[in-house]
């Protein structure tokens, strides 16, 4: 009996603990504090681990890990520079040096497979996980891993499980409530507040420092919101900012249940799987939403699937062809922390939400960018290239002209036709033939 | 793979360890079925090499023994041959294994149509193509036997310092 009365005292002051640090300030918005000295303690842990491992690895084999991120020096060099210099002639058999350096480049290092695994990290941020090329430095830094994984596991871990469970339990008995009263101004707000509050305990239960740049640009109200996409966390971040309406696919299990009672509170579009295939039904509900003023801005990831957070792939043109105004996010996490990246072929939600519970924190910026519109004569895909490229630019990553989907899927044969009609109208140039 | 740490010498290739180590590391990402040899499919699991016309080449180049994959000692031999390092002679062989499918060490005209053929697609006509191949080799083909051998081809491309093109730096 005293040992369950024990257990009992324990976990009503663990709960009391957390009502009055976490919960209640996330209601309110204010923050204590305490996530920031968390954060800084962990930058100074961090630093003082990466001092320690460039002093104890030897000096050459530091340098090449920095200079060479990737294995080889490319040629970027466009096909008319590649074949010869006094092109306009026929064809030399020398022509195949090209293609073959090219298929050498691709073969060894290409730029599109590396987009669909995490990022290395220049240097170690004390997670085994991310360790590559593991060696002992010292009993010191061996030390504060230990202490790093006790204090992960053992004290963060629990603490971000019982916080996401309030938080999903929380977000789904409280827009059930919400959704019961009639449409007016108070069930916007009072939905609204729940949105919030719930999103901000579950970015809690991630220990996630979030930089807001230029929240002027904010989404309104009757747009659209455009964003990268990394993880299926994206969505929490920018909603812990402000409401949108999402769009998806409607789930089975556990998101299912989260589904049906948000769109209860807010109108949500929601696809069966069926209608995702029929585009015009899709665009058609689109348009029906972001027509109404008072509905709030639709968050859409145009990418279609997670890439690494290092680079920016092809943005599908179904969302630039609604219309409306196109409000552009960028989201840039910092791997020091903690990756964020899903590699939904490796883990599958569960672990991958486990993975992140246990990493050290999530840190991410996300900036506003200025709105949008299409401009005339401008196409829906140029518009999404034009997106794509200022988020790029924005948030610091790569552009790539290369398809998301390209992870479970071949590339198309309009990309070698297209090299082939390349090199066609080169040696047929100067009309010799 | 088996074990990896040490790399015989016969190998001859042109890399220093650390490089092997490297495209060792790169070898192992692309072998997606582990089986220590890389076959068609994996390769053209490379979106940007499905777009490359010339694949099917490199890859029958790099698999000298011609058992259809290409296993690590292939793979690094084969990457050996654009290293910064390696000399002019070795940098057009590969080239001309390239056009010389049945490696007989000629390149017939047909061969020559055939590899044109992949680089061009359908954008031009196969009487055009021909026209071509035979300019080619009638320009070309020096002791008239109406194929060109590997004296003839490094003649006409050797010496341009074409063959500092076929490099990639690892």
């Amino acid at each position: 009996m005293e040992g369950a009365e024990l257990a009992g005292k324990i976990l009503s002051t663990w709960l009391t603990l957390v009502l009055g640090l976490i919960l209640l300030p996330s209601a309110f918005g204010v923050s204590l504090g305490i996530s920031e000295i968390y954060m800084k303690i962990l930058v100074k842990t961090l630093e003082w681990a990466t001092i320690r491992i460039e002093k104890g690895v030897p000096k050459e084999s530091v340098l090449k890990n920095s200079a060479s991120v990737g294995i080889i020096q490319r040629d970027e060099s466009p096909m008319e520079k590649g074949l010869s210099g006094l092109r306009g002639r026929d064809f030399e058999l020398s022509d195949v040096f090209y293609f073959s350096k090219k298929g050498l480049e691709a073969i060894v290092e290409d730029e599109v497979t590396q987009r669909f695994s995490s990022e290395e990290l220049v240097s170690w941020n004390l997670l085994t996980r991310t360790n590559i090329n593991f060696q002992y430095i010292s009993l010191r830094l061996t030390m504060v891993w230990v202490l790093g994984v006790i204090v992960r596991y053992c004290v963060l871990l629990p603490l971000r499980v019982t916080l996401a469970f309030i938080g999903i339990s929380l977000l789904v008995i409280g827009t059930t409530l919400v959704g019961q009263l009639p449409d007016g101004s108070l069930k916007n707000w009072l939905s609204e507040l729940v949105h919030l509050t719930c999103c901000r305990i579950c970015v809690r239960a991630l220990s996630g420092t979030i930089h807001y740049h230029n929240k002027q640009y904010r989404p309104q109200k009757g747009g659209i919101c455009v964003a990268n996409h990394t993880s299926p966390i994206d969505v929490l971040i920018l909603t812990t900012d402000g409401c949108y309406a999402m769009v998806g696919q409607v789930h089975g299990g556990l998101m299912g249940i989260i589904q049906r009672a948000m769109v209860k509170a807010c109108p949500h579009v929601w696809f069966e799987r069926s209608e995702m295939k029929d585009r015009h039904l899709v665009t058609k509900r689109l348009k029906e939403h972001i027509a109404d003023k008072k509905k709030l801005p639709i968050l859409i990831f145009p990418e279609g699937t997670c890439i690494n957070n290092t680079s920016v792939m092809m943005f599908k043109k179904g969302s630039f062809e609604i219309g409306g105004t196109i409000h552009p996010v960028a989201i840039k996490y910092n791997p020091q922390f903690g990756d964020a990246f899903w590699n939904s072929s490796k883990y599958n939600m569960v672990s991958y939400l486990l993975r992140m519970m246990t990493s050290w924190a999530i840190v991410c910026d996300v900036w506003y960018m200025p709105p949008m519109t299409r401009e005339e004569g401008e196409d829906a895909v140029q518009f999404a290239n034009r997106v794509k490229s200022a988020i790029a630019v924005q948030g610091g990553l790569t552009e790539l002209p290369w398809d998301g989907g390209l992870k479970r899927a071949k590339v198309k044969d309009t990309f070698k036709e297209e090299q082939q009609k390349n090199y066609s109208k080169m040696i047929v140039g100067n009309g010799s033939l | 793979m088996g074990n990896e740490a040490s790399y015989p010498e016969e190998m001859c290739s042109h890399f220093s360890q650390d490089e092997i180590k490297r495209l060792g590391k790169r070898f192992k990402k692309l072998d997606l079925d582990c089986s220590g040899a890389l076959s068609v499919d994996e390769f053209l699991s490379l979106p940007e090499l499905q777009q490359n016309p010339l694949v099917q080449r490199v890859v029958d180049v790099f698999d000298t023994d011609g058992n259809g994959e290409v296993d690590f000692r292939e793979f690094i031999l084969g990457a050996s041959q654009f290293s910064v390092r390696g000399d002019e002679e070795q940098k057009l062989r590969f080239a001309f294994s390239i056009y010389d499918m049945d490696k007989d060490g000629y390149i017939s005209n047909g061969e020559l149509f055939q590899v044109l053929k992949m680089m061009v697609g359908d954008n031009l006509q196969d009487w055009q193509l021909q026209q071509l191949v035979d300019k080619t080799i009638i320009i070309l083909d020096r002791d008239g036997d109406g194929k060109i051998s590997f004296e003839e081809f490094s003649a006409a491309v050797g010496g341009l310092e074409v063959h500092k093109k076929l490099v990639v730096i690892v």
